[in-house]
């Protein structure tokens, strides 16, 4: 994706800023399957990316699964039409959620006309921001709850009624909702490019 | 609306327990007439309904009961959309919960009024309703879905998204159930402390950490080394001389002149299990794999004589002066006196499975066996003063280790002490007080403990090991500090040890069919510790002179 020319430019458009978005998920996503053990350790390696490493898995299967939803979200994010991705963490026998990783995704409002005249993010700004995320998730290990069974994960996309839905690949779901009596929610930091507004937020079950 | 469960209610609690009134299913059909958009969908979804039930409709205009209903009914004859959202959400109802007891029971008292229901807890949300209700962003297992349209509403949240999920589930973690149970087999080794993949082939240093070499000195080719670890096939004599046994042959490799010399063969389609060169170096036993123990002149290399009786092949040997002790797969340990032609002259029975270490200490007091029934024992020293062929006991058993003890050692500076190291899934160094019988020490290690050496002249000692890392370590005592190690020594497990003469170099053995020389130690003071031990009985600064001069 990081093209030789100009990669500031990436952030400014919305295709750069799409693609930036998308890959993030990827990165987010494998970090949190990484460090909520939802897949073994050793499925993982350590890529560098953001200049930092980042643990990402060499699983196949789950890597093409990745790959075809987040393939999807971009469509969406291309077309505007998604609002919300959240990545749940599932008991495998009680089906029960424990976690909900939720990924607001905002467009920036666009001042009409004269889009020139804001300066453009630069770059190493939004990497910062996505690093600072991504560090944000590992540390999250401190405070959420200790997952001692088997977990599943599942990928929710919220997206518009007009949202062009592939058929029999995307299908209305369960939000796997935590009951507000036993949620406990972290918001965690957000990163912008020129285009969208990522803002994080974990929910988690804590029986208390 | 608060009026609404009135007035069914009267009947609805005689037949059923469910009390949830029509309100829910009622506030969502309203709520959808007011926050949804008025969809065609709805029209189409009661249609069907309609012509699957078309008794339905007359039924209730005829109970005449449900006011609310009659009256939403004139309501929607105005517009046809009003009336498709109702009667289609009230059509549902119906529809849905069609219990074949109920019917039955209240066939008698009002045959045909009641086939429709209001519980909307009761029904299954799986079924239709729930595509109709996720048409309508309601989730209807989360919370009730006239709160959620309320809640929709109160936060202004647009009813009109979609929650969607990829249509096949995330694969599973371990797809293959026995790569799963292959990782559950190789964590212990890499859960070990020590087990880091930091330093490969590099010595680490502790913090009393000396730096040795990581280069063998010397490096011998040994084809058709066996890959056993029960083996022991690798002894060095006090008169400089390594004997190795590759399969069926002996060999003696001079260190000195490096001069290679074929001993012998074992018996036909046998092969040797274990070499020993006697005490002072004169003599090497050898154990074969039919249970036979041949002794052998290494100088003049021929046979002096074969010692049968065991049953299975004898895997280690130790001497002590006359004595030639061999510990047979079937777990017995023998005294062989090579001198007088009935050689037994004990056994040892206490290991159930077969011995694969076994150590006289240097004075002949104890003798420490380790078997692969994870056990290690210490026996009495003493032979005369039982009656041959009586099964003595060993004098105490150990039981730490949770693998095959194959590296047993006795500490050549304090008597006492005696190291023993565990197979696999144990790799801990055990060190043992074999006068009290208390264990002092255990050190965890990162992979299997094949060998111990001591040092004669240093306090530490060192230890061999197996897969992963394939290592030589060198311990610290009593600290038990890693002084030393040197990673993948071989390409495969080293697996023997034997230690120099002088106390400084070790030769090691592994299944990559090489023989490695490692200088481990210095020997700082080598002219001096010989001429003290040679000159025992002198004391003062002067006996090297005398020596000299004699």
């Amino acid at each position: 994706m990081p093209t030789k020319q100009a990669p500031t430019r990436q952030a400014i458009t919305l295709k750069g800023s799409t693609n930036l978005v998308t890959e993030f998920f990827k990165y987010a996503a494998n970090t949190i399957l990484f460090q909520r053990g939802v897949y073994p350790a050793d499925d993982f390696h350590m890529v560098k990316k953001y200049g930092q490493t980042v643990l990402v898995t060499q699983d196949l299967a789950l890597e093409n699964y990745l790959d075809k939803i987040l393939k999807q979200v971009n469509k969406w994010l291309l077309t505007g039409s998604v609002t919300q991705l959240v990545l749940a963490i599932i008991s495998k026998d009680s089906r029960t959620s424990l976690e909900r990783w939720v990924f607001d995704i905002n467009l920036v409002e666009q001042p009409s006309g004269e889009s020139e005249a804001a300066p453009a993010k630069p770059e190493a700004e939004i990497q910062a921001e996505i690093r600072n995320i991504l560090k944000q998730i590992v540390s999250t290990v401190t405070f959420l709850p200790v997952i001692d069974e088997p977990t599943v994960f599942n990928i929710l996309a919220y997206t518009s009624e007009s949202a062009d839905v592939p058929a029999d690949e995307w299908v209305d779901t369960d939000p796997l909702a935590i009951e507000a009596g036993k949620s406990q929610q972290v918001k965690l930091r957000s990163f912008s490019t020129d285009v969208h507004r990522i803002e994080a937020m974990v929910a988690y079950r804590y029986d208390g | 609306m608060s009026y609404l469960p009135k007035t069914p209610s009267t009947r609805h609690r005689s037949r059923s327990e469910a009390k949830t009134p029509l309100t829910p299913s009622l506030a969502v059909g309203l709520n959808s007439l007011s926050l949804a958009t008025p969809s065609k969908a709805d029209v189409s979804f009661a249609n069907p309904f309609a012509a699957s039930r078309p008794s339905s409709p007359a039924k209730r205009s005829a109970s005449g009961s449900i006011q609310v209903s009659e009256s939403l009914q004139r309501q929607a004859s105005t517009g046809v959309i009003r009336k498709g959202g109702v009667e289609s959400r009230l059509d549902v109802v119906t529809r849905d919960y069609v219990p074949p007891k109920s019917e039955k029971k209240r066939s008698k008292s009002q045959p045909s009024r009641d086939t429709r229901d209001r519980f909307i807890t009761t029904r299954d949300p799986a079924d239709d309703v729930a595509a109709t209700l996720d048409l309508m962003s309601l989730n209807p297992q989360s919370a009730s879905p006239g709160h959620t349209a309320r809640l929709a509403a109160a936060t202004g949240v647009p009813l009109n998204r979609r929650v969607l999920s990829y249509h096949e589930p995330p694969p599973p973690s371990a797809s293959d159930p026995l790569l799963a149970q292959a990782r559950e087999y190789a964590r212990p080794l890499y859960a070990r402390p020590g087990a880091l993949p930091t330093s490969t082939s590099t010595a680490t240093t502790g913090a009393k950490g000396r730096k040795i070499s990581t280069q063998p000195e010397r490096v011998l080719d040994a084809p058709g080394m066996v890959d056993d670890f029960y083996l022991n096939l690798v002894s060095w004599s006090c008169l400089n001389i390594v004997g190795v046994a590759l399969a069926e042959n002996t060999y003696l490799w001079r260190a000195d002149s490096g001069e290679v010399v074929q001993l012998g063969e074992a018996p036909e389609g046998s092969y040797i299990s274990s070499v020993e060169f006697s005490n002072d170096g004169l003599f090497l036993g050898v154990g074969v794999g039919t249970g036979a123990v041949e002794l052998w002149d290494a100088e003049s290399q021929t046979k002096l004589r074969t010692m049968s009786g065991h049953s299975s092949q004898v895997a280690c040997l130790s001497w002590y002066q006359h004595i030639l002790t061999s510990g047979c797969a079937d777990g017995s340990i023998w005294h062989h006196d090579v001198r007088v032609a009935r050689h037994k002259v004990g056994e040892l029975i206490g290991h159930q499975g077969e011995v694969c270490g076994l150590k006289w200490r240097s004075d002949g007091e104890l003798l420490a066996s380790g078997g692969n029934d994870n056990v290690v024992n210490v026996w009495d020293g003493r032979i005369g003063d039982v009656a041959p062929g009586t099964r003595s006991a060993a004098r105490w058993t150990k039981r730490n280790h949770t693998a095959a003890v194959k590296a047993v050692a006795w500490c050549p500076w304090q008597p006492s002490l005696l190291a023993s190291g565990g197979g696999t899934s144990d790799a801990t160094v055990h060190i043992w007080n074999t006068t009290t019988g208390a264990r002092l020490h255990s050190l965890p290690t990162p992979s299997q403990v094949t060998s111990i050496q001591w040092s004669p002249h240093k306090k530490e000692f060192m230890t061999t090991h197996g897969y992963p890392t394939n290592a030589i370590m060198v311990h610290a005592y009593p600290s038990m500090e890693r002084v030393a190690e040197i990673r993948d020594a071989h390409d495969s497990r080293v697996l023997w040890s034997a230690i120099g003469p002088a106390g400084d170099v070790v030769v090691t053995g592994a299944g990559d069919e090489n023989l490695k020389f490692w200088r481990i130690w210095e020997v700082p003071k080598v002219r001096k510790s010989k001429e003290s031990k040679d000159s025992s009985g002198r004391t003062g600064s002067t006996k090297s002179d005398i020596l000299r001069i004699r």
